[in-house]
């Protein structure tokens, strides 16, 4: 009577520190790896011992790896960044919905990402350079702290040489910083979009995922083509403990990534 | 006893066969559950003999209150309501998913070395906690998750028992679910107390169910008898304590998030959890993994869990519903509403457990009353 | 605009109120109020590292943007300018041109080689106490660029990237 919620065992194959908090793992498969995956779903990473939190995947490495972005916040997160060079973890899943990006073909494909939200956003943004001759323009826009604590600063001369147009801005400027300096929103009035034919897919936290799109819709980008990855506590991943819920949506199975005309009527509730 | 029986058919059995009806039971390799008295309550519980049964006993039931009282017949089932349901067999409280070792950077998960699950007989499973087992089927069984739900589901056996005498908090025919047992049942009783007779018309369900009333002394059923029992249950849906809007519950909570009304509820409800414990489809579990003190051994376990507690919706540091206004509006609107859109039904099955086993004696047909009530005026105070 | 300017921000031509009509900033303003505007305007070309205007000085003129970056900052003893926030092509800027005492509050820097329409300050407003009607569709231009940069001031000061839990995770 296997059950299919069994942890399927990883070891860190490279460790790479992002920021002060927060560290991507490459991961290879031990024993089976669990089912192809695509950008914007999640796993449950186990911490042996631990517990298990909802990580977004953020890439994928030689072969079956996976690569997770995981920000240390509490005793499940910490423990997973610590983890070192070949030491094994836990992944169940994949689970959740995704980014649809091969929708956006055959327009332009807005990428907003605020923070760690970057992370469940660099599969799409991979898979849309990948597929290059598909969209008119890939524009990513990235909102950080500050400039130490942008994650994937490295990769961003890479997405720009593939065909992305990438802006950063930051809250709070540091020295030497010769970037933009404000709200990621303030970043849409340079992008000069199409709303006509754009797709945005927005991931950060919930308050400027809201402000974004809201942001966008005063654009005229229809509802229906902005997409939000939202976040609940989740415990099983598997739509059976009842924690993940946001009103009629359980976002383990019907998110986490939304679209926007089914996500806006849902924030906008306090405490829902 | 030459008589086919079989699923579909009916057949009268006498109340002193049910001694037999166990060992049936019990030949058939069931351990039989069912309702026995118990610290001031009728419970649910291992069943030695059909003695065991609560025979005479009644429940004086209201809003916050439970009360047993003695019948004036001999009744096995004139009861209803009691603080536990079917759902702690087939989704245990607390239950061991898997355990591992942990040595030298890795881990490894230990073969499954649970036993099969008891067989077991649900002996007088009302037509609401039926359609309770139901609908956790929906939720826990069909899903890639939860074989450990469906292995238990396929061991247990049912013997159904039909109301024909509500409770003063139950309301399960305006939720559809009751007086009479929708399929799903193995057995179905109907108990007959008149005068000096005390006896049971039982309904077939199954192949399974007709095996084991096989091996116990019955005969058919007079038409008259047949009908007779037909009408009391039927009759039964007319004394109802209580009700629910026949429709539109699905659209009320949809549209009810502003309510006024949940500020007035939220002032009496103190979110103990009560309600969420003893409503047989509540499904909600955490889990939680804990380690020995060498550190070589984890264990993850399941537990019950409910949406009252402050912890259920942690998210960034704190509760994303902190007030007890979000939470009640969270398990009303999802056990009326919102479980329509996830599971495909209502999560109500209008067996009143949650109104009387509330301390403060919260009944949420009144709570739907008052919602709808606002609506209306809502509605109607924007029309000009 | 014509060819790029002097080193030090010198102005290159006097703007047409065509040209200045066109820019994002002034959409939809009546001509005959862009025509007022345009008598008090020049285009400038800033090259890098070009201080349009120190903290404390006096706000005479203020710019639209057309393309290039600008730094707003502001001076700490031991510390290098501190950058709070950075404007761009269709922006306003300046705003303290409008508010009395009519001194900077921040001083700006060309980050990188900017173009931009710069107009007399004092012109302006003399323009528009003239005519209230110039006035108003100025402010309703200046307003939700003030308001957009307090919105996000204010959402900047709530830090909303710091740490504060991830979903499910203990304390």
């Amino acid at each position: 009577m296997t059950a299919p919620t069994l942890p399927a065992r990883y070891r860190v194959a490279e460790r790479r520190g992002e920021t002060h908090d927060t560290v991507t793992l490459a991961l290879q498969p031990v024993d089976q790896p669990i089912p192809a995956h695509q950008p914007g779903q999640f796993t449950m990473m186990y911490a042996p011992g631990i517990g298990e939190v909802p990580i977004s995947i953020s890439g994928t490495g030689p072969g079956a790896g996976l690569v997770q972005t995981v920000r240390a916040v509490g005793a499940v997160t910490r423990a997973l960044c610590a983890a070192g060079q070949g030491q094994m973890i836990g992944l169940r899943g994949p689970y959740g919905t995704h980014w649809e990006v091969d929708r956006a073909a055959g327009g332009d494909l807005l990428i907003v990402a605020g923070g760690i939200g970057l992370a469940p956003l660099r599969e799409a943004l991979l898979a849309a350079l990948g597929n290059g001759a598909r969209y008119r323009r890939v524009v990513v826009l990235i909102g950080a702290r500050s400039p130490a604590e942008l994650v994937f600063g490295q990769e961003l001369g890479g997405w720009r040489r593939g065909g992305a147009e990438v802006e950063v801005t930051v809250d709070q400027a540091m020295e030497g910083w010769a970037g933009h300096v404000g709200v990621v929103t303030q970043l849409l009035g340079y992008a000069d979009i199409d709303p006509a034919r754009t797709t945005a897919l927005i991931c950060g936290p919930e308050v400027m995922m809201r402000l974004t799109a809201r942001e966008l819709r005063a654009l005229g980008v229809p509802a229906a083509r902005i997409r939000v990855s939202l976040e609940r506590n989740m415990r099983c991943g598997v739509a059976e403990c009842g924690h993940c819920q946001l009103g009629p949506l359980l976002l383990c199975r019907d998110g986490p990534v939304i679209s926007y005309d089914v996500a806006a009527p849902l924030l906008a509730i306090r405490e829902l | 006893m030459e008589d086919a029986i079989q699923p579909g058919s009916t057949a009268l059995m006498e109340a002193t066969a049910l001694d037999q009806l166990f060992a049936s039971l019990h030949d058939a390799g069931y351990a039989v559950i069912g309702p026995t008295v118990r610290d001031g309550a009728i419970v649910l519980d291992e069943l030695g003999a059909a003695s065991d049964l609560p025979f005479g006993w009644g429940v004086q039931l209201e809003p916050g209150g439970y009360r047993l009282r003695r019948r004036a017949d001999s009744a096995a089932f004139g009861h209803s309501a009691g603080p536990q349901s079917w759902k702690q067999f087939l989704h245990p409280p607390r239950e061991k998913l898997w355990s591992a070792r942990l040595a030298d950077g890795a881990f490894e998960i230990g073969a499954d070395e649970d036993a099969a699950p008891p067989r077991l007989a649900f002996f007088g499973v009302r037509p609401c906690d039926l359609r309770a087992i139901e609908i956790q089927d929906q939720v826990l069984g069909s899903g890639s998750g939860n074989s450990r739900y469906a292995a238990r589901r396929d061991a247990v056996l049912i013997v159904a028992v039909n109301c024909t005498e509500p409770g003063e908090t139950c309301f399960c025919a305006s939720m559809g679910t009751g007086p009479g047992a929708g399929p799903g049942y193995d057995l179905a009783l109907t108990e007959l107390v008149t005068g000096d007779r005390h006896d049971f018309l039982v309904d077939v369900g199954t192949p399974a169910g007709a095996s084991v009333l096989a091996a116990v002394p019955h005969a058919p059923a007079a038409a008259g008898t047949v009908d007779g029992a037909r009408a009391a249950v039927a009759d039964a849906a007319q004394h109802m304590g209580r009700s629910m809007p026949a429709a539109g519950l699905h659209e009320l909570m949809a549209g009810s998030h502003d309510a006024a009304r949940w500020d007035d509820v939220a002032s009496r409800c103190l979110t103990c959890g009560n309600c969420t414990l003893a409503c047989p489809t509540c499904f909600c579990t955490s889990v939680e993994d804990v380690t020995d003190l060498s550190g070589d051994h984890a264990e993850r376990w399941q537990h019950w869990a409910s949406c009252f507690d402050l912890d259920f919706s942690h998210l960034h540091g704190g509760p994303v519903r902190v007030s007890a206004q979000s939470r009640y509006r969270q398990w009303l609107t999802h056990k009326l509403g919102t479980w329509h859109d996830q599971f495909g039904s209502s999560g109500c099955v209008g067996c009143g457990r949650c109104i009387v086993w509330c301390p403060v004696g919260i009944d949420i047909t009144e709570e739907v009353a008052a919602l709808q009530a606002e609506a209306q005026q809502t509605e109607s105070g924007r029309t000009p | 605009m014509t060819a790029p300017g002097t080193p030090h921000g010198e102005p290159v031509s006097v703007a047409g109120a065509a040209e200045l009509g066109g820019h994002a900033f002034l959409r939809g303003m009546p001509d005959a109020y862009v025509a007022v505007l345009a008598r008090a305007c020049r285009g400038t070309a800033a090259r890098a590292g070009h201080r349009f205007f120190e903290e404390g000085g006096t706000a005479d003129r203020f710019w639209l943007i057309v393309s290039g970056h600008v730094a707003l900052d502001v001076s700490a003893p031991g510390r290098s300018r501190l950058i709070v926030e950075t404007l761009g092509k269709g922006d306003l800027l300046g705003l303290s041109w409008l508010v009395p005492p009519y001194e900077w509050q921040f001083g700006a820097t060309a980050v990188q080689d900017t173009m931009a329409f710069e107009l007399n300050a004092l012109a302006v407003r003399a323009a528009c106490e003239g005519d209230p009607g110039l006035g108003y569709e100025l402010l309703r231009r200046v307003m939700p660029a003030a308001s957009s940069r307090l919105h996000a001031a204010r959402i900047r000061m709530l830090d909303l990237y710091a740490a504060a839990g991830q979903a499910g995770d203990g304390p």
